[in-house]
């Protein structure tokens, strides 16, 4: 087996992934790992920051509620300003390098990554999410309240899986964020798909070969991530038709008939 | 009769706004009572006041003569005893015709799921929606929706039923299926507080009309007084304008 290098550049191609092609899916797979767990954890913090900056400030309820939730209000909203605000490659180094100088905690590389990319995410998806609730018709509150919900009951079974449809296609969105983004980590250390490809590319001079894969892999799994979000977003719309029960609808052993209504799923009615 | 729901000296502001001015009424078990009155008089108003979805600026509402704006009082199992038709249907759109029907008994009343889910078919069939069980409110028409809105209100087994200008947003032709409902339900002697434009239908169903005008009860008496020969001015002015429609 040789050791020098093809000439061509396919041929090039070739011999990296020969050699190296573990170590790119070892990459990609700590890419995918890290942004999936991260929207997933980001998308729970912005529902409660999101949930939170909603509720209104009721002037009957007693003032110490009133004042936590309004301390409340204040610290998440500064926690979505800084986030939001600050290069997602600065804060790595920020907090990786700030917690053990300053409070001589030593995060584990992975710790740190699953850390800064929920907490970026979760930033985002706050304002998202609000904004999510709102576009809910006020009706649909009303409908909840006046059978006998209280409000945070009518937030949990009518409002929230509402407004998660709504927002599933800026979910989507900040997944494939996530996906590039997780590249920034690389200044921590963190041996993800590009931390890998420039690995490589230094060992040969192989830059370009090397980019190349990586661009592949990249758009691979980006188109992955946002295809099968689209699916579920079809299967939370439920079938486009639905079943008639016929006759005793008590006993439900009589025939169905299938209705097909022409509007698809995702479209809403005006 | 029992007496369920009093509203004494109810006012209702909007900022510098007054909707209601000092309201009083009252109504027993079995009354099916009807508001009428032009756009703006403070109807549907009313009508939220009574299910707390809006706050009154002063005056009480007592249900069974308890005040529902006392402090102590808690808020959503008030409103399970008063049930709520709106004009806008607002059914779940992320629940299915049963699910809709269904979620309140099960969640907050906490009745067992089987009961439930027969309680809801029972109200479906009486409204006619009982083989849309799978339907998403989407794929229903605006009668569809509101028939299934009040099965899914009958189905809290509400203790007196407010309806808030039902068949407003239908379809002239879907009218009638609403209507049809709210007479069956009627005639079984359900207690009923109806805000509508709908003045046939008012003069056929209700033991009471109620007139309002610019916040205030103008008058009120049995169908026959109110739409034969009313006393006051502004109802007779409404309904010479509404007969020569």
């Amino acid at each position: 087996m040789t050791t020098s290098l093809p000439s061509d550049f396919w041929g090039r191609v070739l011999f990296i992934l020969q050699r190296y092609g573990t170590s790119y899916l070892k990459g990609a797979g700590t890419t995918l790992l890290i942004s999936i767990v991260s929207t997933i954890i980001g998308c729970i913090i912005g529902f409660g920051v999101g949930v939170v900056q909603y509720i209104p400030i009721d002037k009957r309820s007693p003032w110490y509620k009133r004042a936590l939730l309004r301390v409340a209000k204040v610290i998440m909203k500064v926690y979505v300003e800084v986030f939001r605000g600050t290069p997602m490659m600065v804060q790595s180094m920020f907090i990786y390098y700030g917690a053990s100088q300053l409070l001589g905690i030593n995060m584990s590389m992975w710790f740190a990554a699953f850390f800064i990319v929920s907490i970026n995410t979760g930033a985002y998806m706050a304002e998202t999410v609000r904004g999510g609730i709102l576009s809910v018709d006020i009706g649909q509150t009303e409908g909840a309240l006046a059978v006998g919900m209280s409000p945070l009951r009518a937030m949990n079974y009518v409002l929230i899986p509402q407004a998660l449809r709504n927002i599933m296609p800026q979910i989507g969105n900040n997944l494939i964020i996530n996906i590039k983004d997780t590249c920034v980590l690389s200044v921590i250390g963190t041996v993800e798909l590009f931390f890998s490809a420039k690995s490589v590319a230094g060992t040969y001079y192989t830059y370009f070969e090397s980019m190349t894969i990586a661009m592949v892999l990249y758009l691979t799994m980006t188109i992955a991530a946002s295809k099968l979000l689209r699916l579920w977003e079809k299967k939370m719309d439920g079938p486009a038709t639905y079943d008639l029960a016929t006759t005793d609808t008590l006993a439900f052993t009589s025939g169905l008939l299938n209705i097909s209504t022409k509007r698809p799923a995702n479209e809403r009615p005006l | 009769m029992e007496n369920i729901l009093t509203v004494t000296h109810l006012q209702k502001d909007f900022g510098t706004h007054k909707v209601l001015r000092d309201i009083d009424f009252s109504v027993s078990k079995g009354d099916v009572v009807s508001i009428i009155g032009s756009s703006g008089s403070g109807k549907s108003t009313l009508l939220r006041c009574i299910n707390l979805l809006e706050t009154p600026t002063s005056g009480d509402i007592l249900f069974h003569g308890a005040s529902v704006l006392s402090s102590g009082i808690d808020v959503p199992s008030y409103r399970a005893k008063v049930g709520m038709v709106f004009q806008s249907f607002n059914l779940f759109d992320n629940m299915n015709v049963l699910e809709n029907c269904m979620i309140s008994p099960v969640k907050i009343l906490k009745v067992p799921k089987a009961e439930a889910r027969e309680r809801a078919m029972h109200y479906l069939d009486r409204v006619g929606m009982a083989s849309y069980i799978n339907a998403k409110p989407r794929y229903l028409s605006g009668g569809q929706k509101q028939r299934v809105a009040i099965a899914r209100a009958l189905a809290i087994q509400p203790e007196i039923l407010l309806f808030d200008e039902p068949t407003s947003a239908l379809d002239p032709q879907m009218v009638g299926e609403v209507l049809q409902v709210i007479g069956k339900l009627a005639e079984e002697g359900r207690t009923m507080v109806i805000v509508t434009h709908e003045m046939t239908f008012a003069r056929d169903v209700s033991s009471r009309v109620i007139f309002m005008d610019d916040g205030i009860i103008c008058e009120e008496g049995t169908p026959q007084k109110i739409f034969t020969s009313p006393e006051k001015e502004p109802t007779k002015a409404f309904l010479e304008r509404f007969w020569n429609r």
